[in-house]
């Protein structure tokens, strides 16, 4: 309970200190609004001149999308911070966390809101909401159950992600640019249906970098497209497991790394 | 000139990457083309007809847009120099030096992007040549064309970066205005979705910005979508963008620095 009470502290001085440039912060969350509008705009340009795109109409890429980014936004708000966990290893202030009598992951998160999260989640919302009309579906409360159940799944999913290759910089002093190669894969699995990429494309995000537990499998359930990938099953109701299983290797490797870690100092 | 050189080879010499940085960049261009390959070809299996140009043609188009990136990377523009400078309050070390600002700048930028010309881009095509049917130039008309063109869209999007950069001045802080700059310049400029497939509304916008100059006209170039009297009035158009861009932003930073104050000074 400590715990959460200084990590809540930690995030309103946080919070506080990003406040400082209040214009920067309403330009933001205004900027993430319009760079999704403009990217689910270029699909839509495109998907819409070729009517589908294998088998994907335009809303439903929509639902793709917006989906995906419902469970990046809590993962970017609370947990953005493992993307600057280079920076922490190569100055050597990581240790100032070793010596504090607070848990160093807490330290860490406790450093960052990314407040443009909130942007993601308007955005995500929105889009969700459009395309459940414009879809005409009709869900019962389990389905929005699983809807919900899969949100926090994939925030899940992608923290474990990102908490895994942040612990890479314990051993290589580095991790910032692994996230670039995250980054384009998560873009090309939240933006299209990865089926489209070849076997190997799913295969790699699927069984090695799971980004597309986060949207793929369960919009093809949730969009009632089963009919078209008949020999999927089990594998559209994985992603919770698959994030249990992630954040347990991830908080593993993370005790592992942290105690056989040597500071870059001396 | 040999300011120029000297300054272009300092950031040369200082941004020579990490090389494991160096892979990972590598890999993720590969992804983005790798990505843009099968969309555009999973596209024209299924309908041949609405592309309006061949599939080599929009192979090749698609290939470079991502490809180029490596040189136009937004996170090395003068804007973020400018705003590093900023925040640590170092501008006036900036000033102090006995050359002009915005060729100062634009000496040190000139220099990281060469690096990244021959480390990064070229490499990049070269691969895609093999595995993703990245073709040469039609004929070599097109391929000079294309060579002048993109020299003109890297001083375009440097004027553009330099007044992004006036404004980090006027704000400290660029961070979230820039992640709208790069949404605009990604989809605007043609890099992804060639501009004829826009609706007409929009690509008439488009045409009167200077966006479209840094991406759809040299890769139109290259692939000979645009030729004769067209590439021509591209290019000129792009010659007019460089001289309008850069003199605005001596214009407004000239305004700036007469009125700046340097904190602690």
């Amino acid at each position: 309970m400590d715990t959460l009470r200084i990590y809540l502290k930690l995030i309103r001085i946080s919070m506080k200190a990003r406040m400082q440039y209040r214009a920067d912060f309403i330009v933001g969350i205004l900027a993430i609004i319009f760079i999704n509008a403009i990217s689910i705009g270029s699909i839509s340009v495109v998907v819409t001149r070729f009517v589908d795109l294998n088998g994907w109409n335009v809303w439903e890429m929509v639902f793709l999308y917006n989906l995906y980014l419902l469970g990046h936004s809590i993962f970017s708000l609370l947990f953005w911070h493992f993307t600057s966990m280079e920076s922490y290893i190569i100055k050597g202030t990581f240790d100032q966390f070793l010596v504090r009598p607070l848990s160093p992951l807490v330290q860490l998160l406790g450093r960052e809101i990314q407040y443009l999260g909130f942007g993601d989640v308007i955005v995500a919302v929105t889009g969700l909401a459009l395309a459940y009309h414009k879809l005409n579906l009709h869900w019962d409360v389990w389905q929005f159950g699983y809807l919900f159940l899969i949100v926090i799944s994939a925030a899940m999913i992608e923290t474990a992600i990102f908490w895994l290759f942040a612990c890479i910089s314990f051993w290589t002093g580095r991790s910032q640019s692994t996230f670039w190669v995250i980054w384009e894969l998560s873009t090309m699995v939240q933006q299209y249906p990865i089926d489209l990429f070849g076997k190997w494309f799913r295969v790699l995000v699927t069984g090695i970098i799971p980004v597309a537990f986060m949207n793929f499998y369960p919009a093809i359930y949730l969009l009632g497209k089963t009919d078209q990938y008949p020999h999927y099953t089990w594998i559209l109701f994985a992603a919770p497991f698959v994030a249990l299983v992630l954040l347990g290797l991830a908080s593993t490797v993370w005790r592992f790394a942290i105690n056989r870690y040597m500071s870059s100092g001396n | 000139m040999r300011l120029f050189w000297s300054f272009a080879r300092q950031s040369f010499q200082s941004r020579a990457m990490y090389r494991f940085d160096f892979w990972m960049e590598i890999i993720s261009v590969f992804f983005s083309i790798y990505a843009v390959y099968w969309i555009w070809n999973t596209l024209f299996a299924q309908s041949p007809g609405s592309f309006e140009i061949s599939l080599a043609q929009m192979t090749t188009y698609a290939v470079l847009g991502m490809a180029m990136e490596t040189i136009f990377l937004p996170w090395i523009g003068p804007q973020v120099y400018i705003s590093e400078q900023m925040k640590h309050g170092l501008l006036e070390m900036d000033l102090m030096k006995p050359v002009d600002f915005q060729f100062h700048l634009f000496a040190r930028n000139a220099g990281e992007t060469f690096f990244r010309f021959f480390l990064l881009f070229i490499p990049t095509l070269l691969v895609s040549a093999y595995f993703f049917d990245f073709k040469l130039p039609a004929t070599f008309l097109d391929g000079a064309y294309f060579l002048v063109s993109v020299f003109f869209a890297y001083m375009i999007l440097f004027g553009l970066n330099f007044l992004m950069g006036m404004i980090s001045i006027v704000t400290i802080n660029i961070e979230s205005i820039s992640w709208a700059y790069q949404g605009v310049l990604r989809f605007l400029s043609g890099q992804v979705v060639p501009l004829w497939m826009f609706p007409a509304s929009i690509a008439g916008v488009l045409a009167v910005l200077p966006f479209q100059s840094i991406y759809y006209v040299p890769i139109s170039l290259y692939i000979g979508e645009l030729q004769g009297v067209d590439a021509v009035r591209a290019i000129a158009i792009q010659a007019v963008w460089v001289v309008v861009l850069m003199g605005l932003g001596r214009f407004v930073w000239s305004r700036i620095y007469s009125k700046m104050m340097v904190q602690g000074g």
